[in-house]
């Protein structure tokens, strides 16, 4: 564990060098997530400019859930945007023997091959965004509420990171899953918005098949209504956990079943 | 000329080859097709119109603005990548305009994305959300035209963007401010009109307006009459305008590889 560590932080002290060389091209970066998600909340603002209330969820609460978003996905975009990258930079051109020699688990390797700076942008927005609502909720805060806060932003991240492990690791069938990965990815729209608002049949679905509901909306609604979403608070970081283990060994299996492209 | 159909026809047949493409993205329009149903639906919850659209206009105005805007951009990010791989220096030695080759060979994939995604998502649109047809043919006629009008000012657009690769390495930045600042100002997500009057007025000052906005008001009848021509006429000022200061700035960007490339 300490070795790991250490190795990560090698690893992320090589590319902030490179990082620096590139000041402008990180501040463009950190910049344009930050709009991106402006737009989002933008487009919101003008919504509700001319409605009281969406499905009974005010501004606020969609900021709110919208700041949870934000930030889970970022701990997903800094430490594991790799993973997109498994079937063109690795599988497809034989990299990821070079990996597999190497006395270092290989799944450490490839997400610490690099740090997504652009990600710090939008870790900021969401707290930005998580800053603005939060006061316009009248909810009470203690430390128990900002433990939970905590708790459930890193659950969002980790089933993010989960559900892009699995479809990644269909790579090593198909050699490059990113147009799978990229569909699945956009799922994760739908949970930006309330789910109440969809069809039972599709709730479902983003709540056990791929559990997009518990990166935003399902523990944002356990701060606005823990009357309804009390089992929320156990459930979503159960849920991570259980996303994430079944993603590894299914990353595993792949391990085992891949023969490389022998270019 | 005819080299650069063959632009258009090759590339074209570079993207039928990614059927693992096509139904990735198959399914994602359907998914953004249900987001916007279902979130509309529960805004139109409580009250029966909204800036004086209904339901079905406004979802009709979405769906329309969707599709046109999966046509505005595209030949920026290969001309970003050609740029930073090198490409280009070869590129520029060949017996073509480099940008009119960029430029066909994006319409040969705007050609296949019509024909392999916009049609059959427009049958869902008509048939199962039941969006609203154009109120006449001359309607009709006035969209295309400005929707063609569209799709040059956003591939010039693209473009500009593109070159910045020259200057600035990290161009996916850059690309995905592009995208964030065209989504939200061309009215693709929601009619500009709806914006408060101060954003309005900065919206109407940008290129980005005349490459979705326009086009889907006269398709839905939110522009009418004599102003239908005066929007044409803006939207014709702005790709020329974009089209000049594309080759200005491209003029500079070569200058820029006989330094490096010596």
């Amino acid at each position: 564990m300490k070795r790991y560590a250490k190795l990560y932080y090698l690893f992320a002290k090589n590319h902030i060098k490179v990082m620096l060389e590139y000041r402008i091209d990180f501040l463009i970066g950190m910049v344009s997530v930050a709009l991106q998600q402006a737009a989002g909340v933008f487009f919101l603002a003008v919504v509700f400019g001319h409605i009281q209330e969406l499905n009974g969820w005010s501004f606020y609460e969609l900021l709110f859930i919208y700041g949870i978003a934000a930030s889970g996905r970022a701990i997903h975009h800094i430490f594991f945007d790799n993973l997109w990258t498994l079937g063109w930079q690795y599988i497809k051109p034989g990299q990821l023997d070079r990996l597999l020699i190497r006395p270092i688990n290989p799944f450490f390797h490839v997400c610490a091959d690099r740090l997504q700076q652009d990600g710090f942008g939008q870790l900021l927005i969401g707290w930005i965004i998580l800053g603005t609502a939060i006061p316009h909720l009248h909810l009470s805060w203690g430390l128990f509420e900002f433990m939970m806060l905590i708790v459930l932003v890193i659950s969002s991240g980790v089933i993010f990171v989960a559900i892009n492990l699995f479809f990644a690791s269909l790579s090593f069938w198909m050699t490059d899953s990113m147009p799978v990965l990229w569909a699945v990815f956009n799922l994760s729209d739908f949970a930006k918005y309330p789910l109440t608002i969809y069809h039972k049949g599709l709730q479902f679905f983003l709540t056990w098949i791929i559990p997009y509901g518990f990166t935003a909306f399902l523990p944002a609604a356990w701060f606005l209504d823990r009357e309804g979403y009390a089992s929320v608070a156990i459930k979503a970081p159960v849920t991570a956990a259980a996303a994430m283990t079944v993603a590894y060994l299914f990353w595993l299996l792949g391990l085992k079943n891949y023969s490389s492209t022998g270019s | 000329m005819r080299k650069y159909w063959m632009f258009a026809k090759s590339s074209m047949q570079i993207s039928a080859a990614y059927s693992a493409w096509y139904w990735a993205s198959m399914a994602t329009v359907i998914l953004k097709l249900l987001i916007m149903f279902y979130f509309w639906h529960a805004v139109y919850q409580n009250q029966s119109s909204i800036g004086q659209l209904t339901l079905k206009e406004m979802l009709t105005y979405i769906i329309v603005a969707m599709f046109v805007q999966g046509f505005v951009s595209g030949a920026g990010n290969e001309l970003a990548r050609e740029i930073k791989q090198g490409q280009i220096a070869v590129e520029l030695m060949r017996p073509y305009h480099y940008l009119f080759k960029m430029i066909f060979m994006d319409f040969g994939q705007k050609a296949s994305f019509f024909i392999r995604e916009t049609i059959p998502m427009g049958l869902i649109a008509f048939f199962v959300i039941q969006i609203n047809p154009p109120g006449s043919p001359l309607q009709l006629i006035f969209f295309l035209a400005s929707a063609a009008l569209g799709l040059w000012i956003g591939t010039f657009f693209d473009m500009l963007i593109g070159i910045l690769a020259f200057w600035t390495v990290n161009i996916w930045g850059v690309q995905v401010l592009k995208e964030g600042v065209i989504t939200f100002f061309s009215g693709a997500l929601i009619p500009i009109t709806l914006f408060p009057a101060w954003l309005q007025s900065i919206s109407f000052a940008l290129p980005s307006q005349a490459m979705v906005f326009s086009p889907v008001a006269i398709y839905t009848g939110q522009i009418t009459g004599m102003d239908i021509y005066w929007t044409i006429a803006v939207q014709a000022i702005w790709a020329a305008a974009l089209y000049i200061l594309l080759n200005v700035l491209w003029n500079q960007a070569i200058k820029k590889v006989t330094i490096f490339g010596g």
